[in-house]
This record gives C-alpha cells, sequence and structure tokens, in this order.
C-alpha cells in the first residue's frame, strides 16, 4: 500500500521540516478548520468516527492489513500484539459510547454545538456552550499507539485543528490512523497533521508552543515540566505524567475453578502491548488464605502466559531489552535457588515472559515486555504498605474479589488514590469515556461560555 | 532485606575441599600464566589445541573444586540440576550472576580466612558486590594483574623496580580499602613505581571519590620539567575532572615521550560523561599522550583478571607524539605482531547506535578489549545464553581462572559486541530502559 505524502510525518526526508514550514501546516490546519470542520454537528462527527472504527475492525481493510504487516518492523511489537490492541481499541469507538462521552463530561449532547441546558444538571436558568481549541496540539509520550488516538478523537468531537507530534520513530499507527480518516473523509483529514522529530527540538517546539492554544502531552515528569515552562501564558497545558499499575486478587476470588480463568486474564493484562503501557501491570498482589495459594497463582500466571505465548507472541526484543529481563532473572534465578519465599518461572530458550514470585511485599517495578512480579499479601493494607512508594502514582488496579468485600476494597483503593479499578483482564482496555488519570479527557479540552438567563425566562 | 528461610541443604552435609586443594590449583594457574606470557609480543591469545586443552582441563578442576566449596554455586547448579561431571567444555559452566555478590558470600574462604574484601562501586543506597579475599587469593590476583599490565602498558620503558612514574588518580587502597581499582593500582606502582609515584584522589564524604587536581598538574609539571615519562591511572571521571580543572585554568602540560594512560569504567553520575573517543582526544590534547598511548581497561571487583583495549608499543618510532596521526595512516609504531592497532582519532565510539550493531564488522582500527589467556570472555545472547556469532551484540560472560576462591565463571549485566575471541562494550543492561511511560525502573536490589 502506497500512502500518499500527505503528512509531515510522511516525508521521508526529517531535514524537510523547519520552522517555516511548520508554521504553514498550523496556519493551513486553522484555516481548514474554518472551512471544514468548525460547523460540522457532534451526531456527524461521532458517526464518522464510528464508521472509521468499524473499517478498522474489518480484516481486510488495507490500513488495518498494513499496521499487521509493517507494524511489527515499525513498532517491535507482534502482528498479534497488534491486532489484540487494536481490536481492544476500536471495539470501544462505537457511537453509543461516542455519545456517552460526550454526556458524561459535558452534560449534553449538543453541547459542542449551542448553548444548551443539561437535562440533569440542578437550575436551568443557565445555559452552556463548550468550545474545543482551535489549534489542539498532542505531544506523544510512548510506543502505544492508542492515546494518541483517542486524543486525536477528542480533538475531532471538539472541532479542533490537530497536529500530533510524534517521538522520533513513533508514528507509524497514528499516521496510518490519519491516513484511514482522510480516506474516508479528506475534509477531516485536512484539520489533521501528524509529524514526527525529536523531543527538545526547540525551533520547532517553538512555532508549536506559539500556535497551539491547548497542548496536551504524555510523557515522562521531567519532559512535561520543560514543556510547561516554555508554554506561552494563555496556552492550556494538559500533562498526562508517568503512571503504573498493579493487579489485586481477594482471597475469596482464589476458588479452585476460579483461579485459572483470572490468571488467564491477569496472563492478557501482562500481554497487552507487552506491558508497555501505564495501565499494564508491574505486580499481582495475591491474599494468603485462599483455596489456591499466591505460589499457585503464580504458577497459573506463568501457564497463562505460555499459553497466551503461543497465539499472542510477544516477538522479539532489541538486546538491550532482553538483557535487562536475562540480567534480572539471573537475580532471582539465585535466590531462587536459596529459599522458597523467592520462585522464578520463565519462557525456556527465550525472554518471551517471566513471573518472579517474591514475598517481598514492596512494590517492584518491572523490566516490562512480559515480566510481572506475583506477591503474597495478608490484606490490602499489607499490599498499600508495600506499594506506598509509588502512591499518586498508580493508574490502574485490576481487582479480582466478590461480594461486599469487593466494594470495600475498591473504596479503600480510591481512597489512597487509585485512579481507575477495572477487572483483571480488562487493564490495558480502558472504556472511552474513562477519565484519563482520574481527568475528565474531553471535559478538561473545553472551554466553556455560561449564559445566565435574565428573570423573565 | 529479604527474610529467608535458611534451610540446611545438601550443601552444608558436603565435605568440602580444604584449602590444600585451592592451593595445589593455584600452583597449576602459576605455571600456566608463566608459559602463556611470551613477554614483548602483546600476549596474543594462543588459540593452539595445546592451551585450549590446558584452559580446558584447569577450568574445569577449578569448577569441580568451587562446586563443593562455594554455596551459591552449588545451590544454582543444584537448582539447575547439574552434577559438576555432566560439564565436559569450559563454555558450559554455570555462570553466577554479578549480582549474587550481594545477596550471597561468594567465596570457598571462611570466615577468618576474609582477611579482604573488595566492593562494586554503585550509587548511594544501593548495597554493593562483596569479593571476598585471602592473602592467598590476592596473591592469585596480583600473579594475573601483573604480567598482563605488564604487556600491555609497559611496552618501551625499563620494567624494573622503581623505575617508573605512575600517578593515580584514585584514592590509596588505605583510604579505600573495598576498591579493587585502588588495589589494582597499587599493586602496579609496589611493582614498577618510581618513589615520585602518587595518589591524588580522596574519598569524599558522600563516598564519592575526587582528584585533588593541584597535586595532579604538580606532579605532571614536575615530569615534564625533568623529561620523565609518567603513567597516568585513573577512572573515566577521573580523568575528566582532572581534565576540566587544567581547562578551566587553561593549562596544558605536554608530557615527555614515552607517557601513557589508563582509563577504566564509566562515569556514575560523578562528573559529566565524555564519550570515549573525545575522552582520548582530551587526553591527548591536555596532557600530551599519543592515541597509541591510551589503554582502556575492563574489570570489576566480582574478576581477578583485567582487559584491555589496546597494547602501548614497545617500538621508539612511537614516542607519544601529541600530534594525532593522519586519518587512515598505518599505525608506524606498533610492534609487529600487536594485534590491536591504534584508533583512527574520532573513529572509535563504543556506542550502539554508533555502527556497532549486530552483524556488523569492527571498523577498521576499532579496538577490541582481551583478557589474558587464563580469562576467556564469551558474549552470549541474552535470549537463550548461547554464544553470538562475530558481531553481535549480547551479555558479557567471563571465565576467569586466577577467581580461584570465589567462582571462575561471572556473568556480567554489561553488553558488549563480539569481536573474535575479544569484545566491545557498548553499555550495561541494568541501565537499558523500555521505552514505554512507566515509571523509570529502579534497581532489583535495595
Amino acid at each position: 500500500m502506497q500512502l500518499p505524502d500527505y503528512f509531515l510525518a510522511d516525508i521521508p526526508d526529517p531535514t524537510a521540516l523547519s520552522p517555516a514550514v511548520l508554521t504553514d501546516a498550523c496556519l493551513a490546519l486553522k484555516s481548514n478548520r474554518r472551512r471544514f470542520l468548525a460547523n460540522r454537528t457532534t451526531a456527524d462527527l461521532i458517526d464518522v468516527v464510528a464508521r472509521l472504527a468499524e473499517d478498522w475492525m474489518d480484516s481486510d481493510n488495507p490500513f488495518r492489513r498494513e499496521a499487521l504487516e509493517f507494524g511489527p518492523a515499525a513498532t517491535g511489537f507482534s502482528p498479534e500484539t497488534i491486532a489484540a490492541g487494536l481490536d481492544a481499541f476500536f471495539e470501544s469507538l462505537t457511537g453509543e459510547n461516542l455519545r456517552q462521552l460526550v454526556l458524561q463530561d459535558l452534560g449534553h449532547p449538543h453541547r459542542l454545538e449551542r448553548l444548551t441546558a443539561g437535562e440533569n444538571e440542578p437550575g436551568r436558568e443557565r445555559l452552556g456552550f463548550a468550545r474545543g481549541p482551535e489549534l489542539l496540539v498532542h505531544i506523544a509520550g510512548g510506543v502505544l499507539p492508542n492515546p494518541p488516538l483517542v486524543s486525536l478523537v477528542l480533538g475531532l468531537l471538539t472541532r479542533s485543528a490537530q497536529l500530533v507530534k510524534c517521538a522520533s520513530g513513533t508514528s507509524f499507527l497514528p499516521r496510518l490512523f490519519a491516513h484511514s480518516l482522510y480516506e474516508i473523509e479528506p475534509k477531516l483529514g485536512a484539520c489533521l497533521e501528524i509529524a514526527e522529530w525529536k523531543g527538545g527540538t526547540s525551533a520547532l517546539e517553538s512555532v508549536l508552543f506559539a500556535q497551539a492554544d491547548c497542548i496536551s502531552a504524555m510523557g515522562e515528569d521531567a519532559t512535561l515540566t520543560a514543556i510547561r515552562e516554555r508554554l506561552p501564558p494563555g496556552t492550556r497545558f494538559l500533562g498526562y505524567g508517568s503512571r503504573v499499575s498493579f493487579g489485586y486478587v481477594a482471597q475469596e476470588a482464589l476458588s479452585k475453578y476460579a483461579a485459572p480463568r483470572l490468571a488467564a486474564a491477569a496472563a492478557e493484562d501482562v500481554a497487552a502491548w507487552n506491558q508497555m503501557g501505564c495501565l499494564s501491570p508491574h505486580v499481582f498482589y495475591v491474599e494468603n488464605g485462599g483455596t489456591v495459594t499466591p505460589e499457585r497463582f503464580a504458577e497459573m500466571l506463568a501457564s497463562g502466559l505460555a499459553a497466551r505465548e503461543q497465539f499472542q507472541p510477544r516477538g522479539p526484543l532489541p538486546a538491550p531489552a532482553a538483557a535487562a529481563i536475562s540480567s534480572r532473572r539471573a537475580f532471582y534465578e539465585v535466590r531462587a535457588a536459596h529459599s522458597n519465599e523467592t520462585q522464578l518461572w520463565s519462557s525456556f530458550g527465550s525472554t518471551d515472559w517471566t513471573v518472579v514470585f517474591e514475598s517481598d511485599p514492596r512494590f517492584q517495578f518491572s523490566c516490562l515486555n512480559r515480566f510481572v512480579y506475583v506477591k503474597p499479601v495478608a490484606n490490602i493494607n499489607e499490599a498499600l504498605q508495600g506499594a506506598d512508594a509509588i502512591r499518586g502514582k498508580v493508574s490502574t488496579v485490576g481487582l479480582a474479589a466478590s461480594g461486599t468485600n469487593e466494594q470495600a476494597l475498591a473504596q479503600c483503593l480510591a481512597q489512597w488514590g487509585v485512579t481507575r479499578i477495572c477487572p483483571l483482564g480488562r487493564m490495558q482496555r480502558p472504556p472511552l469515556a474513562w477519565r484519563h488519570d482520574g481527568r475528565p479527557s474531553l471535559g478538561d479540552l473545553v472551554t466553556w461560555t455560561d449564559w445566565e438567563l435574565p428573570s423573565r425566562w | 532485606m529479604i527474610k529467608r528461610n535458611i534451610q540446611l541443604s545438601d550443601f552444608e552435609q558436603r565435605a568440602s575441599p580444604g584449602d590444600a586443594a585451592f592451593e595445589v590449583f593455584e600452583g597449576e594457574l602459576r605455571r600456566f600464566i608463566q608459559d602463556s606470557v611470551p613477554f614483548g609480543t602483546g600476549l596474543e591469545r594462543d588459540d593452539s589445541d595445546e592451551q585450549e586443552a590446558r584452559f580446558q582441563r584447569l577450568a574445569l578442576a577449578l569448577f569441580r573444586l568451587q562446586h563443593r566449596a562455594v554455596g551459591p554455586l552449588f545451590r544454582l547448579c543444584q537448582r539447575r540440576g547439574i552434577a559438576p561431571e555432566d560439564i565436559g567444555d569450559w563454555r558450559a559452566i554455570p555462570a553466577l550472576t554479578t549480582t549474587a555478590f550481594k545477596d550471597y558470600a561468594v567465596t570457598s574462604l571462611h570466615l577468618e580466612a576474609r582477611t579482604r574484601v573488595f566492593h562494586s562501586s554503585g550509587t548511594t543506597g544501593h548495597r554493593p558486590s562483596r569479593h571476598f579475599h585471602s592473602a592467598g587469593s590476592l596473591a592469585v590476583y596480583e600473579a594475573s594483574l601483573l604480567p598482563f599490565f605488564r604487556a600491555r602498558l609497559m611496552g618501551g620503558v625499563g620494567q624494573g623496580k622503581g623505575e617508573f612514574t605512575f600517578l593515580a588518580l584514585t584514592p590509596d587502597p588505605a583510604e579505600a580499602p573495598h576498591s579493587s581499582l585502588a588495589h589494582m593500582f597499587a599493586t602496579v606502582i609496589e611493582a614498577w613505581g618510581a618513589d615520585d609515584s602518587a595518589f591524588v584522589g580522596a574519598v569524599e564524604c558522600d563516598g564519592g571519590w575526587r582528584v585533588d587536581t593541584a597535586a595532579s598538574t604538580a606532579l605532571l609539571r614536575r615530569c615534564a620539567r625533568n623529561g620523565r615519562p609518567v603513567c597516568v591511572l585513573g577512572t573515566a571521571f577521573g580523568f575528566v575532572h582532572l581534565l576540566d580543572a587544567m581547562h578551566q585554568d587553561c593549562l596544558q602540560c605536554a608530557l615527555p615521550p614515552g607517557s601513557r594512560a589508563l582509563e577504566t569504567g564509566g562515569y556514575k553520575g560523578l562528573s559529566r560523561s565524555v564519550l570515549k573517543p573525545d575522552l582520548h582526544r582530551l587526553i591527548g590534547t591536555t596532557l600530551g599522550i599519543a592515541p597509541t598511548h591510551i589503554v582502556s581497561e575492563y574489570g570489576m571487583s566480582e574478576l581477578s583478571s583485567q582487559a584491555y583495549d589496546a597494547c602501548v608499543p614497545a617500538s621508539p618510532l612511537a614516542r607519544g607524539a601529541v600530534d594525532p596521526p593522519a586519518r587512515g595512516a598505518t599505525n608506524s609504531g606498533a610492534a609487529p605482531g600487536i594485534e590491536t592497532g591504534a584508533p583512527q582519532w574520532g573513529e572509535e565510539d563504543r556506542r550502539l547506535s554508533a555502527g556497532h550493531s549486530a552483524g556488523e564488522p569492527a571498523p577498521a582500527g576499532a579496538r577490541v578489549f582481551h583478557f589474558p589467556p587464563w580469562a576467556r570472555s564469551v558474549v552470549v545472547s541474552p535470549e537463550n545464553g548461547i554464544e553470538v556469532r562475530d558481531g553481535e551484540t549480547g551479555l558479557l560472560r567471563v571465565f576467569d581462572l586466577a577467581n580461584v576462591r570465589s567462582v571462575l565463571a561471572i556473568q556480567t549485566e554489561d553488553l558488549a559486541v563480539r569481536r573474535g575471541t575479544g569484545f566491545d562494550l557498548v553499555g550495561r543492561a541494568q541501565m537499558a530502559e523500555p521505552r514505554g511511560c512507566s515509571l523509570r525502573a529502579v534497581a532489583v536490589a535495595t
């Protein structure tokens, strides 16, 4: 499939991208927005996005086929891992979910079109209109394609011209997505730009920061701080910093029959995007006292990862990433040889997957790429004490529990500061309407106009 | 620290070989070292069948002793279901990871015999590796160090006692008793150092090392004035400290011909990092030491032998010229038969991204690390532990016969490119952090 040189990231020569070229691109985006996007209705835009998502679920879609054929070389993920990730994402991108998102974050389906009163909002003496940024810039941080795609969809809903700035070598899937939108709606495609350069290239970034009225950025805290410091006053900044996630399995969930299913779900969470996302688990805390012990759960998780490797392989790694896994395995192998408080299960003859059982409840950062810890705990308090070092930095907890305890555990996690709790197996599948790092993603993009009605109304 | 169930395993119930068995081995090793040292030719590795067979026999014999005497090795073998008699080739000897030296006493020495311990350097708050030594094991360490150091560094100079001036940019062993590097430098100075040789490093209160730059420049000036060549020994960050300070004071020094430098190790956040070719260039321009006379060392506290990436030529033609040789010039100063020629200025770059990726041949003139004949390096695939092909990247594993009282097979966390029987360093595995938006990984051990 020959993609036309439509976006900046399509141009093979990176030196062609100068500040002047980027300025022109931003001005063209704003102009196209005025002509083609500003007056579209929400329902119409939702329809476009839902159609697009449906197309991506079709195995004959040339863009999807391109993603699966060339994605492994471009992203390092196996075709199966990419397929699973794309499916999880596009499945959620339905008309119904998009409408729910607008309603949840803005209170009325027409809020982005005209002054309206929310039906469920208190008092009808005030109308509201939500306006998106004119030029919304996304600074994509990681290797996962979903976050920039979600950002693009949100920006479409707010009728914003958008530019996605990808880190070097990471624009492959955002580009394909943009081309696929361009194919079904060229006018909307004309309001998007995808560019790629090495972060910190200040000549280019200064152009962006001057042109954009809202910047959304994902990345490490230091990167976000550096960006924030360079923004003109009045430019809105939405920073999504580094987060980590873990799982928690309560003893009542560890019945003989349920445990294998839970372990398979946990394996799915570890395998999704090879554990590279903020929502991927580093550790599973498993309560003692269930029919199935934490050690046995770890063993089942290992079996789950081995089984998953058969139909969703991790794929090859560059030497440094493989060396990180190999070195950690060597460390735990010696410990496991000395005491049964450490145990190790790992793929044979490869670094494909690793499970470390360790009785120390302190949270441990994984080296990722399907390397996960299982830690036994007496109760949630012990787990949260162990995770104290990452308090405030936890995105998702995958929770397996039942009955009144499930409610109590969720409440406890919420009060501790976790921003998302979900069942095991869904950690890397946040719903479209999820509050990213605890913030309303769509709601944070808009600026409101309130109209307080005169009393005669 | 993790609580551990201490279980009496088969290990405690076995008869451990006594010190005498190790002493017999040490005698054989010393003979092997003596026979392997063809002085003056740069110690090119002799890959003859005879040499190989001798290494093989010694490695297997030592492994069998260590298997019975070193608890962590015994337990690792037990976990893997390996009996010593299963191992028929030195490459198959189970390698113990360097991180095991943090958790366990990897030694066959009894408590009372452990008179010295070398720690790995590391950032504050990390537990160091501990490599225990006795008087006997230190003697072996020195027996391994000196002949290979002489072959690699001491070409063209008098090798009698007190004949050469050394400037060590590290603290001396009295101040840094747990540093294997300080011990190494002290051993070299003890063997050949003139009376004016000096240690100019000091230990800071945070444990970091500082270089007394005033004392260093004073000594260098004195040597320059008297026309006495000097050998500067230091870590990369020690050199950067010194060179930065000299640069700040607009000092340059044309050290007498025959002066040389040995640099080792990384930076560990203690000074600005400089790429190795840049550091060598800086050493050249600031101290007037020729590129042929700058040698990089690879060593670690868990080993007893060192690898070097060059050999200072003995030929008088290479007399420490300050001007870099022209690109493409032949290394006219190198003695015939020396395997590693001088690097071309600016062309040596050890970064993975700089063209040393898997499968590529070494650039012409690139320098390659080699251990002495009694220690061998193997670069293994991190995926499956099998030796990689020439030019490919993997983890460095070292088989060091001089590690008599710990374990001879050491699995490092260093990434290296295999270059024939040698290697080229590209980084440390634990520094490798996967891309992604997760928080930076912290070290495993605390």
